[in-house]
């Protein structure tokens, strides 16, 4: 099999005459943590309705391990376990009664399969309680017990950490890249918080207004918008060396911001040296995802 | 998987949808092949004579007996059996009036199988009979010809001889009452003229009755005689509650002083 | 199959849908049994004897009289007026005291309104609590397809009809036996009137045993429900919310009763599956809403309608888009 679990080519969904989503391509591999990332109303849950066959996509082909979802959906689906946004259960039943509601959805799923999941999430103690019972937590972590059951190559969450609390969330991560690492799954996660994709996830996808504007990943998007500040005395001499040099990207009253190229910055440093400026200070700075969104949506606010 | 109580309820589901299934065949199998009439209906347990030893009262006739205008809706004949049962007398009451009942058509009725057995059973038979006949719902009092009350006389006096011989044929023992009528419209134009006819038509009536011992006629001209209005219905045909009280009253006072005095 | 409609009725259960049918049925039931027992008791008193045939007399010449003055019900009058003294001519009691004759009426009078309101509590919301719980999502995302999902649905809608006519039928039976004993199964009933043209045609008048009559009655009021729940069925799909498919199917019910009572003179509303509810009054005898309309016109009407609503329910579920 190949390492391609997930694919998606030319994505398309028109309601009415608004174009919801436009033309999204994108590849998932095995064992990869990948983020979906972009404001409320960005068309990620769209998206992703479509990849668990939720919705109907216009036009466009999803294949998961292979599997077209619209001409083989169940064999499709088989790979597949997912959490669409609340992790909504049957709140009159128990935890154990939810579990085998879905159980019996697939075929083979034995009651010791049920039990491992369960202790994977660690909720043994509380499955013959009601699920109206639950914290939202417990509920979080029953659906994804409800996800895992018939052992999916593909793992879909959609606002995972939505409505956890600190340690919550902490935990949730610590799980999902268990999962990627440890069982090999490919897990998509979408989310509107950059901080949380930046933790989470290996690659990432920027979504805005349907599009997506980027596909990278975490370390490449990065790096490739790291910055350097500089303190220099006398400042406006150093200003105007580094003009001739590099593209100023910011300047306050005594710092000056300039792009980081690994290999230039020894000759600019040279240079200052040279001019009579001295350096007092090189910082190297990792930018937030919230700069780089802001910076490739053109300043479309993320919230 | 799933629970035994599940299982067990939704097998259980499975056998009742099968007997309603079934249900349903056997329903179309019966009405839409129509399978006909297999055996004639036994008729069993005949004349199974009503086991209370109650005065059984038996009520024939019209609206008056069916107690048109009363608010309450007893009629006289209510009204009488109210009587009796204050005297402390058990009674069983069947009324069988119908709204603008004439004589022909009551006659038909006597002959339905069940309201011959009623008639057998009965140790008391009201009736009030020929208003109908007589005042064609009020259209005789616009045409009084000596010639058309004739005839309509000489119809009823037949139907009303039909009738008494029906109920003796069923019963010889019961006294029947069969209450005159009256003139709801003397304050009319014409009323003058239809009181003689009233009048004559309870004369003939009551000289019918004359014949049979037990046929009591019970007048009921002369209760309405005086302030008609104070004893009719806002019809100006029916009796009101007042007029159906002073009818019962005369009727049960019959009743009454029969059960004491023994036969008359 | 067999697990997917199990888990349907596990919800349904787990719901307390069935203990909430079972009260209400006992509830009504008991105001229903008292108001008869009380009927009886005030016609013994006024009749002061406990014979049939009297009584049934005495129904008799009290319709003669409604006759009169009753304008559009005339036709249904003489009808029953006629049946009645049939049932009289042949000595045949049509209300032999006792739990059987009270489940017979019962029935009768619950079949067009009462149960399709009890089906409809399970079958309004057998689809739209899914959606409005928000579970859906997690059950069409499941390896089966969206048909074998419907399909179990529909299934166990039709078993759970079957449950509550059964918990109707022998709820009815304990409490009308405590009140009026066992007694009657046997009795004979009249059947197979029809009428035609304010007429009654006793031509095809049978004689049935009371048990078989109301197993009769049953198989009718069963298909009566399941029509009114597999439209029910589609609404629960169509509306978002289980109040508006609820509200519908109410309106509609509540029109079809009155309907029936008006429309003999619009000859196209025979089409309308309310109209057509009325399926025991075709065996019990009384006339149809619209002249010409027989069981078997009826049954083909409704069976139309569910089939109809059943592909509506099935395309428009296969097809939805779920937000």
């Amino acid at each position: 099999m190949s390492d391609i679990t997930l694919s998606v080519q030319g994505l398309r969904k028109v309601i009415g005459k608004r174009t919801i989503i436009k033309d999204l391509s994108f590849e998932l591999k095995r064992g990869e943590v990948f983020g979906f990332l972009g404001p409320n109303g960005a068309g990620k849950t769209t998206t992703i309705r479509m990849l668990v066959g939720l919705i109907k996509p216009t036009s466009g082909t999803i294949h998961i391990c292979g599997l077209d979802i619209a001409k083989h959906f169940t064999k499709a689906m088989r790979h597949l376990g997912c959490i669409v946004e609340n992790p909504e259960l049957y709140p009159f039943l128990t935890g154990m009664d939810n579990l085998r509601h879905f159980a019996v959805m697939i075929s083979g799923i034995t009651q010791a399969r049920i039990d491992e999941v369960v202790r994977l999430v660690g909720m043994q103690d509380r499955m013959n309680d009601k699920v109206s019972t639950y914290s939202l937590g417990m509920r979080q972590r029953l659906g994804i017990a409800q996800a895992l059951l018939g052992k999916p190559d593909v793992l879909i969450l959609d606002e995972p950490t939505n409505g956890l609390d600190p340690s919550g969330i902490r935990e949730m991560r610590a799980f999902i890249r268990f999962l990627a690492e440890e069982e090999g799954l490919t897990v998509l996660v979408s989310s509107h918080l950059l901080h949380e994709i930046q933790l989470m996830c290996d690659r990432v996808a920027i979504i805005s207004k349907g599009e997506i504007i980027r596909v990278d990943s975490v370390q490449q998007l990065l790096s490739s918008e790291e910055r350097l500040v500089w303190r220099l005395e006398p400042i406006e001499q150093g200003k105007a060396i580094l003009r001739e040099l590099a593209s100023i990207v910011n300047e306050t009253e005594d710092t000056v911001t300039t792009p980081y190229i690994e290999h230039e910055v020894g000759e600019w440093n040279r240079r200052l040296v040279e001019g009579g400026v001295s350096v007092l200070e090189m910082n190297r700075k990792l930018p937030a995802l919230e700069d780089l969104f802001l910076e490739l949506t053109g300043g479309e606010s993320i919230d | 998987m799933h629970s035994k109580r599940v299982r067990f309820i939704t097998v259980f589901a499975l056998l009742t949808c099968l007997l309603w299934l079934f249900g349903l065949g056997w329903t179309l199998k019966d009405y839409m092949l129509g399978t006909p009439s297999s055996a004639p209906l036994s008729s069993a347990e005949e004349d199974q004579v009503d086991e209370t030893g109650a005065l059984k009262i038996v009520a024939l006739g019209d609206s008056l007996t069916r107690g048109t205008g009363d608010i309450e809706g007893k009629g006289y004949v209510g009204y009488v059996s109210d009587r009796l049962k204050e005297a402390g007398k058990e009674i069983s009451l069947i009324n069988l009036g119908i709204k603008g009942l004439t004589a022909p058509l009551l006659a038909e009725q006597m002959k339905e199988k069940e309201i011959g057995r009623q008639l057998g059973q009965a140790d008391i038979i009201l009736m009030t009979i020929g208003g109908n006949d007589l005042f064609l719902g009020g259209q005789t009092l616009s045409d009084v010809s000596e010639a058309s009350i004739t005839s309509l006389e000489d119809a009823y006096l037949l139907q009303l001889q039909t009738i008494l011989d029906g109920v003796r044929a069923v019963n010889t023992e019961a006294t029947v009452y069969l209450l005159g009528l009256y003139n709801p419209f003397v304050e009319f134009e014409n009323g003058e003229l239809l009181s003689g006819v009233v009048r004559g038509w309870n004369f003939k009536a009551s000289e019918l009755l004359a014949k049979d011992a037990k046929t009591v006629y019970v007048p009921t001209y002369d209760l309405f005689q005086q302030n008609v209005n104070d004893f009719l219905f806002t019809d100006h045909f029916h009796p009101n509650e007042k007029g159906y009280a002073l009818m019962a009253e005369r009727v049960a006072a019959l009743i009454a002083g029969a059960g004491e005095g023994g036969q008359r | 199959m067999i697990n997917l409609v199990q888990n349907e009725m596990t919800k349904l259960v787990g719901k307390r849908r069935f203990v909430v049918i079972a009260v209400i049925i006992v509830v009504l039931l008991s105001m229903f049994t008292y108001a008869q027992a009380k009927e009886a008791e005030s016609i013994r008193e006024r009749l002061g004897t406990v014979d049939w045939r009297t009584e049934l007399q005495q129904q008799i010449v009290d319709m003669q009289n409604r006759l009169s003055s009753s304008g559009q019900w005339r036709e249904q009058i003489q009808i029953q007026i006629k049946q009645s003294q049939y049932y009289l001519d042949n000595d045949v009691n049509p209300s032999e005291p006792g739990a059987p004759t009270f489940i017979r009426g019962f029935v009768q009078n619950s079949a067009e309104l009462f149960l399709p309101l009890l089906v409809m509590i399970i079958a309004v919301d057998i689809v739209s609590s899914e959606r409005s719980m928000g579970t859906i999502k997690l059950l069409l995302t499941r390896p089966v397809s969206r048909f074998k999902i419907l399909l179990s649905k529909y299934i166990a809608l039709i078993l759970s009809v079957s449950v509550v006519i059964f918990l109707f039928g022998s709820l009815s039976y304990i409490v009308s036996a405590v009140m009026f004993g066992n007694q009657g199964w046997a009795a004979p009933v009249l059947t197979g009137f029809s009428s035609q043209g304010g007429e009654l045609d006793i031509s095809g008048v049978r004689l049935v045993s009371q048990w078989q009559y109301i197993i009769q009655q049953f198989g009718l009021a069963w298909f009566i429900s399941v029509v009114v729940g597999t439209l029910s069925f589609m609404l629960s799909i169509l509306m978002r919310s289980s109040a508006a498919g609820m509200g519908t199917m109410l309106a509609c019910l509540i029109s079809g009763a009155i309907l029936s009572n008006m429309v003999s003179s619009w000859e196209s509303a025979k089409y309308l599956f309310m109209v057509n509810l009325g399926l025991m009054d075709y065996v019990s005898g009384s006339a149809p809403p619209i002249e010409g309309m027989t069981l078997g016109f009826s049954l083909s009407v409704l069976a139309v309608w569910m089939l109809g609503s059943l592909l509506v329910s099935f395309t428009v579920f296969m097809r939805k888009d779920i937000y």
